[in-house]
């Protein structure tokens, strides 16, 4: 079976046209709605008696009688076995600068082919992909792109990673998994957005595939993780420490909303936590929030605002604190925690100049931490 | 004391066998209950008591346990065929759930083309949800188009079951099929979330009646169907209260259990919240002195 025809078999009922590289994802793919949602088993649950089980994945532990779905909306209870709807549906593919994720210490300026499947096991009133996290898959477009065809497109579009990104990725944990496996065997990267609501016990099994992690850190108080989470903060701690303690890179967002999590108290505090518990060369991304989804009542945040909490947590010691959603502000630039030398200056997504020598600041040779190769 | 009537019919033989369901009697039963409701001397003063002759009235059946635990074809035509005798147009009454597959899981041929009754699921492409979340307390939610677009008038009519998380699933949960995200108001027992979701304009300014189809009871290890802990308790249950129809279909599944040996709902750590919180909001009472039963049997 050449490429095109296993992509016309695996395309279901979307449509794929081709590989063109000069040409758009969104040409090659049609998107469509799909009734025919996936059935495969899902890992990380235990089965009980009369038909019941319980979804061992996130901190929700749901358990579900037969024909219910988790919290997530994604897995569903099919008479005592529990089964991914989203195996190789996707609803979300492009090719991003692996900055959008946001990574400022993994591949400058490469290439991620980024995709996504419906669904999320919390629900952020602030929610910036609301459209496809917080819907069931037969609620969104989609196609399929089993494990193999996204190795090989990442593979023949010359992108170096896999991202599974705009959604939370965890739900769709048997795909990520297996086609972190396919791109590995390609010399593929995957790198996983994620808000770390997730069990140790499946994240353990992500870090060993995964090449990096992104996880969004939304506060540092269990309340607001009640009130406008719906999780709660001390499982998202624990990921993060289990991240940490693995070989994969990691960085941290926090996205910055005004009044709710803008407290320099908490920041302070957590930017202790962070420095304390996972190091000071975790690099933490603050970014600027905009009006979406169930919070359109509260502004932008001030840029004044974000610049305080990274002065905050470069007081606390961290060496690497960014801003993002504030395209050509000096807190996109890498500079060397030791020398202060800028060393890679962006603008939004773009690279404008990297003078990273071999993973070092190029006057003084302090080590700068990432993927850099 | 303002006291609240709930009406009770109880229709011997109308499923006799399982699986089999007798549309006559459930016509009878039917009619009669909405007349014990309204206090009318027929079944059709009692619709043109609740709804106006141009009234787009929805029917929210459960279609979600398949044909085994649904508010089958043979409950749910009687009464829309009761509707068009009280004075409504057949073409304005929609039977309607979720999915177009579950409608037909449970049993009815999809009708999309405007004639007669209109039979389908939220996903059929005349419907689909609205663009943009309805923002109501903490419920964030895209509504059905047919329940927010396609009818005046609504009446729930779904199944009595327990319910492993809130403890009830009746007239109030039914309106979870009314929304895109479900899912994310089952935990804290469905509780506020449950009765948020039916206190939201789209549903409270639509609602008009209840009625419960405890014609087969899952008396436990709902919302699935397992036979072993259902009984066929030939009722339907009728009433104005959301929140009072809920609380007897609750007393009906006390009822069962205590019947067979199991313990109560609070014993089993989940007494249906849902039901103090929807009488604090004021949709209805809860509290059993404020809800007056009348029991017949056609």
């Amino acid at each position: 079976m050449n490429r095109r025809t296993f992509f016309r078999n695996s395309a279901g009922a979307g449509l794929v046209l081709g590989r063109d590289p000069g040409r758009a994802l969104t040409e090659l793919y049609a998107f469509g709605q799909n009734p025919n949602l996936a059935r495969v088993e899902a890992r990380y649950y235990k089965r009980l008696p009369d038909r019941e089980i319980e979804c061992e994945l996130c901190p929700r532990r749901c358990r579900l009688g037969d024909k219910e779905r988790g919290y997530c909306g994604v897995r569903e209870n099919d008479g005592g076995i529990y089964r991914s709807l989203i195996y190789g549906k996707i609803c979300s593919l492009n090719i991003d600068p692996i900055e959008k994720k946001p990574f400022f210490h993994v591949l400058p300026g490469a290439r991620t082919l980024s995709l996504a499947a419906a669904g999320c096991n919390v629900n952020c009133k602030f929610c910036q992909n609301w459209e496809i996290s917080q819907v069931r898959p037969e609620q969104v477009d989609h196609f399929d792109l089993p494990p193999r065809a996204a190795a090989e497109e990442a593979s023949g579009r010359n992108c170096p990673m896999i991202a599974f990104t705009y959604t939370e990725p965890i739900v769709d944990l048997e795909y990520v998994l297996d086609t972190a496996q396919e791109a590995k065997r390609r010399g593929i990267r995957s790198v996983i957005v994620t808000g770390g609501y997730i069990n140790p016990s499946p994240l353990e099994d992500l870090t060993k595939i995964a090449a990096a992690v992104k996880i969004d850190l939304k506060a540092f108080s269990q309340e607001f993780y009640k009130e406008f989470v719906r999780g709660e903060l001390a499982p998202v701690l624990e990921a993060i420490r289990i991240v940490a303690q693995s070989k994969i890179w990691m960085e941290i967002v926090y996205l910055v909303i005004p009044s709710l999590n803008d407290d320099p108290v908490e920041i302070r505090k957590m930017a202790a936590w962070i420095a304390k518990e996972i190091g000071t060369d975790v690099p933490v991304h603050f970014t600027r929030f905009q009006p979406m989804y169930l919070i359109k009542n509260l502004p932008p945040t001030p840029v004044s605002t974000l610049e305080n909490m990274r002065r905050i947590a470069l007081q606390e010691g961290l060496h690497y604190v960014y801003l993002g959603n504030v395209p050509g502000h000096e807190g996109e630039n890498t500079t060397c925690p030791k020398c202060r030398r800028m060393i890679i200056c962006r603008v939004g997504y773009q690279i404008q100049a990297n003078d990273l020598k071999e993973g070092r600041c190029p006057s003084c040779l302090t080590p700068i931490p990432g993927i850099w190769a | 004391m303002a006291v609240t009537n709930v009406v009770i019919v109880k229709g011997s033989g109308v499923r006799s066998r399982p699986g089999h369901t007798d549309e006559g009697i459930v016509a009878r039963m039917i009619g009669r209950g909405l007349s014990l409701m309204m206090g009318t001397g027929s079944p059709e003063e009692a619709i043109r008591a609740l709804f106006v002759s141009t009234d787009r009235v929805g029917i929210k059946i459960n279609g979600i346990a398949g044909r085994e635990l649904t508010t089958p074809p043979e409950v749910a035509f009687p009464l829309a065929r009761l509707l068009v005798q009280g004075g409504l147009e057949a073409r304005r009454i929609m039977i309607w759930d979720r999915t177009n597959r579950e409608v037909k899981s449970a049993g009815y041929r999809l009708n999309l083309d405007g004639t007669e009754f209109q039979v389908l699921g939220t996903d059929a492409a005349v419907a689909g949800y609205g663009r943009d979340p309805v923002i109501h307390r903490n419920v964030g939610s895209r509504f059905s188009a047919i329940q927010t677009d396609r009818i005046d008038a609504s009446i729930s009519f779904a199944v009595l079951k327990d319910h492993g998380l809130a403890g009830v699933t009746g007239g109030m949960k039914n309106y979870f099929g009314a929304i895109h995200n479900p899912n994310k108001y089952h935990d804290t027992k469905c509780d506020p979330g449950l009765a948020e979701v039916f206190e939201a304009p789209p549903i409270k300014t639509k609602h008009r009646l209840t009625i419960l189809d405890a014609l087969t009871v899952q008396y436990h290890r709902g919302p699935s169907s397992h036979p072993k802990w259902a009984e066929r308790a030939e009722r339907l249950v009728f009433g104005l209260d959301p929140v009072a129809v809920d609380a007897v279909g609750w007393m009906l599944i006390e009822g069962l259990r205590k019947k067979h040996g199991l313990p109560s709902l609070e014993e089993d750590g989940r007494p249906p919240l849902y039901l103090h919180s929807a009488e604090t909001l004021g949709l209805g009472t809860a509290r059993s002195e404020k809800i007056r039963i009348i029991e017949e049997e056609v």
